[in-house]
């Protein structure tokens, strides 16, 4: 492991280590690169929107983060340190990913949720967790809880997901597209239940989406991404009068 | 018409008097079938699983040579374990030939390739999102190796199906390798082929006819289990 602190100084992060710090990464497939970032950091304790249309990266970006893969070039340190495939695991505990098509075990409804616990060893109060991150996510667990994955919407399955990851208590949250088919309701739920990660846990949250008006209802920052690239990185100024807040959007140090 | 009609009476007969013999064969089949199941499936689920699931150099040429192998002749098998247990072969000072260990270790053999490729095939086939899944709930390897097959079950439970009829039905390796001994390594099938050597037509379908029935209940048990599952 080596100690990249220094690399926090070279974006503006100088008084604390950053959470993520991103320094010449870059991401291809099969050859083509997809993803391109020179350097980039994330503050703890944040929500973060990240906007762009299909392709720009967003999603690649989330994966990198949740370290479920790796760049083919560069180093990303979190809380000080590179992390590598060796250590992944260990930071995979704090880190917790909701892909954009999430995928749930074939099991039922309270078993999924209570999967990441089990993992992590977790017995105390496991039923009362399940039930209380599936109500955070407006599934009511006595109608829920037993019923199997297979009999859910497309919408239930979303909210069942999020509910698997929001159960773990992660110190970090990453959401790729978590409101795309599902109505205004359930995109309130998500809301909400982002924001409760943040003040309920400290958690730092990142998120994906396309509606930069939802995203700017809620988000502390909106870094916007285009042709795998960071384009434009955006400070939230909440002015006390106005019903919101509002996102300025500033280019990129790194954006030329 | 009336010669299938009295083989089937005369199977039930042989089943209802409780005939040593034919109760004898019954118990081997079964017993040797089952040992040697579950020896291929302890060694063919974690070989098929790294098989399907993990990438190193080599797999495709492997994963043919696995799939080569299920077509392998029971006579072939059977004429490669009486080499090895023969008295001048390599393991003849364990004096293995002509017992139902070696009939054991002979289907293990014919099972193994069949455990393996079709545990590979429900594994590859597991949905790609799975593994991304499993890594960001933390699940280590262990873990995700478990999960991977517990959502990989009906694969795998079909594959144990399809073994279990193989090594069931099989005569080539039982014959030759535990010499149709009776009392000691005759099984329904090897019994089969000798009443139909000997003649007695009706007595060797009366056996096909108990070793259908043994082969449905076992199917019968898996697919109850399947569904509960």
């Amino acid at each position: 492991m080596s100690r990249l602190s220094s690399l926090a100084g070279d974006c503006g992060e100088s008084f604390s280590v950053p959470l993520y710090l991103f320094h010449d990464v870059e991401q291809a497939y099969k050859g083509r690169t997809v993803l391109s970032i020179g350097r980039w950091a994330v503050r703890q304790g944040i929500v973060l929107g990240l906007v762009g249309p299909n392709g720009s990266g967003k999603s690649t970006l989330l994966r990198l983060m949740g370290f479920v893969e790796f760049p083919v070039r560069g180093t990303i340190a979190f809380r000080g340190d590179r992390v590598s495939r060796r250590r992944a695991q260990a930071v995979r505990s704090e880190v917790t990913l909701l892909p954009q098509d999430p995928y749930l075990l074939d099991r039922s409804v309270a078993d999924n949720v209570a999967y990441g616990l089990s993992v992590r060893g977790v017995r105390r109060n496991r039923a009362a967790r399940v039930q209380e991150a599936l109500r955070w996510v407006g599934l009511d667990p006595d109608l829920f809880g037993a019923r199997s994955v297979r009999d859910l919407s497309g919408g239930e399955a979303r909210r069942t997901a999020l509910a698997a990851r929001l159960v773990l208590r992660p110190r970090v949250l990453l959401l790729d597209e978590p409101t795309a088919e599902i109505d205004a309701h359930s995109a309130q739920l998500v809301r909400r239940a982002i924001l409760r990660a943040r003040s309920d846990w400290g958690a730092t949250v990142v998120v994906t989406s396309h509606d930069w008006t939802w995203l700017r209802g809620f988000c502390d920052e909106v870094h916007e991404m285009r042709d795998g690239r960071l384009i434009a990185m955006g400070h939230e100024t909440v002015d006390p009068g106005a019903a919101g807040a509002s996102v300025v959007i500033s280019r990129s140090p790194s954006a030329s | 018409m009336g010669f299938l009609v009295d083989a089937f009476l005369k199977a039930i007969h042989l089943i209802l008097r409780g005939d040593p013999a034919t109760y004898s064969a019954l118990a081997t089949t079964v017993y040797v079938s089952t040992v040697s199941l579950a020896a291929s499936l302890l060694m063919g689920i974690p070989a098929g699983f790294l098989l399907g699931y993990v990438s190193f150099p080599g797999r495709r040429m492997l994963r043919t040579l696995v799939d080569t192998l299920l077509s392998l002749p029971t006579v072939l098998i059977g004429l490669l374990v009486y080499g090895l247990l023969t008295r001048r072969g390599p393991l003849g000072r364990f004096e293995l030939l002509f017992t139902v260990h070696a009939i054991v270790i002979g289907q293990a053999l014919l099972a193994l390739p069949i455990v393996t490729a079709l545990t590979a095939s429900a594994v590859e086939a597991l949905d790609g999102r799975l593994r991304v899944t499993l890594l960001s709930l933390g699940a280590g390897p262990v873990r995700r190796f478990a999960t991977s097959l517990r959502e990989a079950r009906y694969g795998v439970l079909a594959a144990a199906v399809t073994a279990y009829g193989r090594v069931l039905t099989e005569v080539g390796i039982a014959i030759m390798v535990g010499g149709n001994i009776k009392w000691h390594t005759r099984t329904l099938t090897t019994a089969i082929a000798l009443e139909t050597n000997k003649g007695d037509f009706a007595a060797g379908i009366a056996l096909g006819a108990i070793l259908l029935l043994l082969a449905s209940g076992v199917n019968a048990i898996l697919y109850g289990l399947r569904k509960r599952a």
